[in-house]
């Protein structure tokens, strides 16, 4: 028994019993964002580890082929932003000024506000990734000095705070054009927030995708830089 | 979906030799997808056998970095001392950023036609 809990088999086999979990959770609440299968694959995830009395470390090793596949997964977000790209001839501007704008300023919203209660420099590194695609923002604040593990959290909160709150906010701001609601959600929230556009429209989820790629390229893009260039 | 595969993997190698070698401060893999969205854009058709492969590790990407997700919860203790910023950080700078972004968009697409 020992032997088999010290398996990579043991690691793959809970992970990917667990995120199916999710997963039908998720769709049977037709995509409720705070049912997302990250939130609810963790808590049997975490149980069983505790249970079983293996640590972290043992288990990120066991399951280090899902790592692996996450740099192809990567390369992989040139097919979506590639297809996006073609249909939008006609407002590359605004998304072109939308991403650049808005990349900076939620991010830097974030930095401001958890400087301000003195979050030290790791954590600080962990959050200037929040609003991008998690492949890009476990490599990208790895490279800039953040926590992998942090940064991923981050990443999912962002999107699942974006994906409940756009909703409220457009009805607030009257906002009804699904190229401005998509890519919004795309920007702010990332892939929860895509599919939360996917909802709007066929329209609006294209948008979302189309941010979502163009957010994380730039972002993964500019943050090295700038963040040699602070003190 | 085995062409797929060849195609990621294989500009992932690209994109990290090319960090390697200029030492650009980037993830090798982002510069594998910046080499490839060039290609594709170059419209090299055989290029479009990356559809499979690609859309099937998107689908799953949740899966991919879950391992690593749960750490936040698994090593919590680590980071419990700045759990008050990291919460005030990212729920209220994602629900300030939401309306500012929304409405730059607006401002800036209300001009063009739908």
């Amino acid at each position: 028994m020992n032997s088999v809990i010290h398996s990579p088999l043991f690691g793959l086999l809970l992970t990917l019993a667990s995120y199916r979990l999710g997963q039908w959770l998720y769709s049977r609440s037709h995509h409720h964002p705070l049912l997302h299968p990250l939130l609810v694959a963790a808590v049997p995830v975490s149980t069983i580890l505790l249970l079983v009395n293996l640590d972290y470390e043992a288990y990120l090793r066991q399951t280090s082929l899902l790592h692996f596949l996450l740099g192809p997964a990567t390369v992989a977000l040139a097919w979506p932003l590639y297809r996006q790209l073609r249909s939008i001839r006609n407002v590359w501007q605004p998304v072109l000024v939308t991403t650049a704008v808005g990349a900076v300023l939620t991010v830097a919203i974030a930095l401001l506000i958890a400087w301000l209660l003195a979050a030290p420099g790791e954590v600080l590194a962990s959050l200037a990734t929040k609003s991008i695609t998690t492949p890009i923002a476990i490599e990208t604040a790895t490279l800039i000095g953040g926590y992998a593990s942090l940064a991923a959290g981050i990443v999912a909160i962002t999107g699942i705070t974006g994906a409940l709150a756009a909703p409220p906010v457009f009805r607030w701001l009257r906002i009804t054009d699904d190229r401005v609601r998509g890519f919004t959600l795309g920007l702010v929230a990332h892939a929860i927030g895509t599919a939360r556009a996917f909802e709007y429209s066929e329209r609006a989820g294209a948008f979302a995708s189309l941010a979502l790629g163009l957010t994380g390229l730039l972002t993964a893009l500019v943050l090295p830089w700038v963040w040699q260039g602070l003190p | 979906m085995l062409d797929g595969l060849l195609v990621l993997l294989l500009f992932q190698l690209l994109g990290e030799l090319l960090v390697h070698y200029t030492g650009l401060p980037l993830p090798g893999p982002v510069a594998g997808m910046i080499l490839l969205l060039c290609a594709l854009l170059f419209r090299q058709a055989w290029l479009e056998r990356v559809a499979p492969a690609a859309e099937m590790l998107l689908r799953h990407l949740t899966l991919l970095f879950f391992p690593v997700a749960v750490g936040v919860v698994m090593q919590w203790p680590r980071y419990a001392e700045h759990g008050l910023a990291l919460a005030a950080a990212v729920v209220g700078g994602t629900l300030i950023a939401l309306p500012l972004v929304a409405l730059l968009m607006q401002k800036l697409v209300g001009r063009t036609q739908r």
